[in-house]
This record gives structure tokens, sequence and C-alpha cells, in this order.
């Protein structure tokens, strides 16, 4: 037992003492995100990048892209590779190494809000049918992990994704272009604390238990991805409600921060 | 307003008034560390503002019990160092008893730091009339660093909080305060600690507190009321 | 590729005159979770530093029972240059992550924390030449800023030999083709540079040429040193104006 887990236990009462009077430990809402930042292209040797601060959160996506081989079974069709790095010194608790099943999880469900609401255009990405189309690689690289970094990685790729250049003339492939996007993934995490749920949890919050839901959906309020993480009993009328608070809350998102970057 | 040193920066040319938060090379005192110079004729000091726990003897620490041994107990005191608590130093403890029916893992407790000897293991002691087994209220977590600032000069802080709540306060050195009282006066105690921790080093800080305190008394009672 | 000319009419590639530093800006205090924090840039160099510490050790057969152990971990992000790099530590990145880790293990009074761990990181987000001085800079700020007692300030820059010229503190174009490359770095206390605590080279330059390098580096360290300065007096000076 490490001293910073003595803090976390701490915490833990307090939360927990406020939940009880309705309230959150910082004021908020229970469905209301802490404030948000987005820093776009701030790495000029990146195609695309992002820095995004969600409260004190901070995550940073590179986009890199270069020809490659197709998936067999898509040979018309660009390539996504994500990867989450939780670097230690993001926090107290994160080691060095290869990617645990957190790191891996959260790169995943990224992917998936990426992949199932096809907000990259893929087809557009075809270099020659069978034999070469662009990888996208996107790089989640945690900073400041002071809760729900899922939300700030879903946020961040977004945005780096929409200021992606395609480097083709890097690759002797013709002029640069945009890349293509088409829609607006957001994901919406949920801590879950008996029959109550505290949107975009943060690290003080999570000492009662990281036991979340994650659901993202895209610009017409379609469900795209779903995650429920912790071993915990997720009753049905909360989930349902989950589903309207999550949707609700990704479109302000997409309102108030994701107009502006298009 | 005091002056801010960093580590190396030279705050004086005598030796002899080398104090805490200083070092000396070849005759000269320089600073180890970030901090507040606090300088008379007779010593320099530099205040930390920053910083871990690190135990003295002497000090009184609010820790949580890790682990039971047949010897005594291990208690982390939000420090780089684990202290251990023999059984002989804790008063409750009677030959007849198991360790684990007298502190068990989770336990709270407020003790003295009774000795650390130079490898950094730390021994406690709770046989002292401040120190007892934390059975009630709640325990709040601060930047070490800032625990004279919750205390304030000649515990003024303290005085005042105590004064307008009437709760019960300790405040461990280690950063580690338990309040016990009422359950809403120990949050308004509670965010007038972390609002402390936060301005520690501003101008007129005690009547902020003080003002900050009178308004969430009001709203508490005005919530009572309606 | 065909080396191109670096020195053009007495000025370098970037307009700069050869004892002149790239632009640099520098944060402390910038992670909420890390015990100290430092953002540096550098030219083009955009850098995170965080340190952790003192904190337990473990496994415990790792401790020393008269000293803190000083971990340095130098990670390059996936997407910080030009080719996306493979995560995970290179031969260069541990060899980085070495000689930066003794620069700290000379200056931190690591005698007063037996035992424990002090863990510096430093992610490079985008690189350009002179990261590993970039890093050892922000790690220097991130230490203070931890409250970590040191002798010191440690900062580092490198001069290179280009066109049988020596520059300060080179950029990607003159690092790759230049002839010689020496990073360095200096404990400097009390405004005064007291020693040598990184020292590396690769090249070829003469003992009077290396002489001069040291001196041309110092003038550079000198300037660095008062923004490092800076960075942690404006950050603890606005804490006091506060309210």
């Amino acid at each position: 037992m490490k001293a910073e887990d003595i803090l976390s236990e701490i915490k833990k009462d307090y939360v927990l003492a406020k939940l009880k009077d309705g309230e959150r430990i910082d004021g908020r809402k229970f469905d209301e995100f802490r404030k948000i930042e987005i820093h776009s292209g701030i790495i000029q040797k990146a195609e695309g990048s992002a820095l995004v601060k969600l409260g004190n959160t901070q995550v940073v996506v590179g986009i890199k892209m270069q020809p490659g081989e197709p998936f067999p079974d898509t040979p018309d069709k660009g390539v996504i590779i994500t990867n989450a790095e939780l670097v230690p010194l993001a926090s107290p608790t994160f080691e060095p190494g290869p990617p645990d099943e957190h790191s891996v999880e959260l790169a995943r469900v990224v992917d998936r809000g990426i992949r199932e609401s096809e907000a990259i255009d893929l087809e557009k990405l075809c270099i020659e049918p069978g034999k070469k189309v662009w990888i996208i690689f996107i790089d989640i690289h945690a900073v400041d992990d002071d809760g729900n970094l899922m939300d700030a990685s879903s946020i961040a790729t977004i945005s780096a994704l929409l200021n992606t250049k395609v480097p083709a003339s890097r690759f002797g492939l013709g002029e640069d272009f945009k890349l293509p996007i088409r829609d607006l993934p957001i994901s919406v995490t949920s801590l879950i604390v008996g029959n109550k749920y505290l949107v975009d949890p943060s690290k003080d919050e999570l000492s009662v238990g990281e036991n979340t839901l994650t659901i993202t959906t895209d610009k017409n309020d379609n469900i795209v991805a779903i995650q429920k993480s912790g071993g915990y009993m997720l009753s049905e009328e909360l989930f349902y409600e989950l589903l309207d608070v999550s949707a609700r809350c990704a479109r302000k998102i997409r309102e108030d921060y994701l107009k502006i970057i298009i | 307003m005091r002056k801010i040193v960093l580590p190396g920066d030279l705050v004086a040319t005598n030796s002899k008034v080398a104090g805490q938060g200083t070092y000396v090379e070849n005759g000269k005192v320089y600073a180890k560390y970030l901090g507040l110079l606090d300088k008379d004729e007779t010593q320099v000091r530099v205040i930390p503002l920053k910083g871990k726990y690190i135990p003295t003897a002497g000090d009184m620490v609010v820790g949580i019990t890790k682990e039971v041994t047949a010897n005594g107990w291990f208690v982390n005191i939000n420090s780089p160092y684990q202290a251990f608590l023999p059984l002989m130093e804790n008063p409750e403890y009677k030959s007849n008893k198991k360790p684990n029916e007298v502190l068990d893992i989770g336990d709270a407790i407020i003790a003295r730091v009774l000795n650390v000897d130079p490898n950094m293991k730390v021994t406690l002691t709770m046989k002292d009339k401040m120190c007892h087994p934390i059975r009630l209220g709640r325990i709040v977590a601060i930047n070490p660093a800032r625990v004279p600032r919750v205390i304030g000069k000649k515990g003024s802080m303290i005085k005042m909080l105590k004064n307008e709540l009437g709760i019960q306060i300790v405040v461990g050195q280690n950063g580690l305060i338990w309040l016990n009282g009422d359950a809403k006066k120990i949050s308004i105690v509670e965010e007038a600690i972390y609002m402390i921790e936060e301005e520690a080093h501003t101008e007129g800080l005690t009547d902020r507190v003080a003002e900050f305190i009178k308004r969430r008394k009001g709203d508490v009672e005005a919530k009572t009321n309606s | 590729m065909l080396k191109p000319k670096l020195i053009v009419d007495g000025k370098r590639l970037d307009g700069r005159a050869f004892d002149e530093l790239r632009p640099i800006k520098i944060e402390a205090d910038v992670l909420k979770r890390a015990d100290g924090s430092c953002y540096i840039e550098m030219g083009k160099n955009k850098v995170l530093a965080a340190v952790y510490g003192p904190r337990e050790l473990h496994p415990r057969h790792l401790q020393d029972p008269s000293k803190a152990i000083i971990r340095y971990r130098y990670n390059m992000a996936a997407f910080s240059v030009e080719e996306r790099r493979r995560p995970g530590p290179d031969r260069r990145s541990i060899e980085i992550s070495k000689v930066s880790k003794e620069v700290f293990e000379a200056v931190i009074m690591k005698e007063l924390f037996p035992r424990s761990a002090i863990d510096i990181f430093v992610e490079v987000l985008q690189a350009d030449a002179g990261s590993r001085a970039a890093g050892i800079n922000a790690a220097s700020v991130a230490l203070i800023d931890a409250g970590i007692p040191v002798k010191g300030i440690v900062t580092s820059v490198a001069v290179a030999k280009v066109d049988g010229q020596l520059v300060l503190d080179p950029m990607k174009e003159e690092d790759y083709y230049g002839e010689a490359d020496l990073p360095i770095a200096f404990l400097i206390r009390n405004g005064k540079i007291e020693s040598i605590t990184l020292l590396q080279m690769d090249g070829r330059m003469t003992k009077d040429e290396i002489k001069r390098v040291i001196e041309l580096a110092k003038k550079g360290v000198m300037e660095i040193y008062r923004l490092q300065r800076d960075a942690i007096m404006r950050k603890f000076m606005v804490e006091e104006d506060e309210g």
C-alpha cells in the first residue's frame, strides 16, 4: 500500500458524504462535464494533432499517416490503427512497459467509436485497390490522468482527425488533402455509484470505485459503442437513462466545441 | 511579503546561522529547496512551498493501519516511509488481546513519532494524551507543506475554526487532519481547509476564511429553516 | 540526400547568429497528478517533465538503505518525429535516460531520503534536435517544483560544428549534417556555473575547438538558467498575489 492510496481512501469519504447530500465535490451537476479546452494542431510534425484538457485531465493525440497494405477483406479502404500510451508521467500509478489492459481498453473503445460511426471516409483513402491504401495511426498519449481519460481521448482523437492533412506529396502521391471526416463520434463516461451516475468523473470521484459505463454516440444520436467497465451490477433503468444522458452530453460537446473546428 | 528562493541561492555567508531548508558548503549557506526565506540575525530558514512529509521525532501524525503483526502495526503516514507502532507503545493493548482486536487493517489513529533512525525506520507511540484511535469523524488530506498555514500563527487559524464551528480538529504534521463533530459543520471546515491549502501564501487569508465560514453557516441554516 | 549549405552569408539556415539560442518557452507546474512538473519548448522541441517522489520503492530489494534511487525515463511519443516511431524505448532512449539520470544523481541530495525512489519522467511530444537538453532543463524545473532538495539548477544545451563553424543550440538540419555535436549540462548555483554534469560528443573537433564550444555553451546555459528561474518565480509569485 503506497502513500498515494491513503489519499484516495480519504477522498472517498468526502465524495460519498457529498453524494448523500445530492452534491458532487466540485459543485457540478450529475450530467455536467468539466471545462473542456481543445488546442488543435500543436504537433507540427504530425499529420494532425490535438491537446485536450478535460478539467485537469490532459491528453495529446497525434495522427501519423503512411501508405501500406490494406486488409484482405477491405482491399479498397484505408486502415485505422489506434494505440494508447499510459506513460508513468501521467499518474503515480502508471508503470513503464508494454500496454496493459487499461491502455488497450482505452485505445479499443476510442477506435470503436471512430470506426463504427464511419467518421473517416476510408474509401477515399485507397491508393491502389488491394495493394496500397493509407494507414492512419492514431496515437493517444495520456499526459495527466485526473480521471476520465476515455472521454478526453475521444474528444482529442476526433479533434486531431479534423485537422489532419493526408501527406500525399511526401510520398509522391499527388497533392496533400484534408482527411475526409463525415461524423463526430463522442464518448460519454459515467461513474456508477449504486443507483446514481456521475458523468465525466474526476480522479477524486473515482476513489469510490472504478465502475463506469461509456456510451459513444454519433452526430445523429445513434449509439456506436458501449463499454461497461468494472465488476458491478448495472440496472436496466439506469442503463436506459444513461443512453439519453450520454446522447445529450455528446450533442452539447459537439455543438459547443467541435462546430468551431469544422 | 517574504522572498522566494530557489535551490542553490545564497542565503547567508555565515554558516552559524544555517537553519532548516539550507545547506552549507565552504562556509556559505545556500537554499536547498524551493521556499520562502525567513531570515533574522540568529537564523536563516527556508520554509518549503512543496514537498513530501518526512517524519521527525516528536511530530503528531494521523495514520492508517496497513498491516498487523505479532509485534505491532505498520501504519501508512502519508510519507515515503511507512511507520511501525510496537504493541507496547499502544496503551490499549493488553497481553490477553490479539493485536488485531486492538487495531485492525484500515483503522485510523492519531500518534506521535517516537523515533526515526538513520535508515528512516519510523517508530510511533500512542502514549500521549493527544493520541487515540479514530472511530468517529472524518480525515482530510492536504499538501504537508501547507500544514503551518492551516495551524496559523500560534494556532490562530485552528482556534478560529474551532470557535466558529465547535468541532474537534487535530492537525497531523503529515498533512492529514482529523475532524469530529456535527456532519454539516465538518463539511464546512473541510471546505475551509481546502481553501487554506489552495491560497496558503496569500495576504489576509484568515479574514477570508472567517468570512467564508460565516457565509456557509448562513447557507446551512437557511436550508434547515426552509 | 545532398548536404545543403548550412551557413549562408554568416547566418544560419533559420537566420540565427552563431551564438543564438532558438526561442524558448518554459512553464512550471503544469500537471496536476505529478509532484512537480514542467513544460518546455526549445525551438520545435516540445517536452514535458514530471517528478514523482520521494516515494516508496518496490520491490524492496531495489532499495538503498543509505539514499534515494533516482530513475529517469526519456520517452518519445509515436508522433514526435516525421516518421512514426514505434512506442517504447529504443537503444537511443535508453542511453539518453542513463546519462540524464546521472546528471540528477549528482545534484539531488539523495542521502536525505534513504530507501525511497525519485522518479523523473520526460515525454518528448515533438523532437527537433536537442530534445535531451530540453528534457534535462524541464526535469530540473520539475524537481524544484516538487520541493526536492537539490544543490542548484541544472541547465543543458548542445553546441555543434557545421560548415567548420561552431554554433549554439543546433536545430535538426545542423545536427544531422554537422561535423560534430556536443551536448552538455552544468550545475548552476546562485547564478554561477559550478561544474559539468553531462558531457557527450560525437564527431571531430580539435582541443581548441572544444574549449571554444564550452565557452559558447556557458553563454547559452546562462540564458536558459534565467528562463528556468523566471518560470518557477512566475508560478509561485502569482500564487502569492492572488486574492
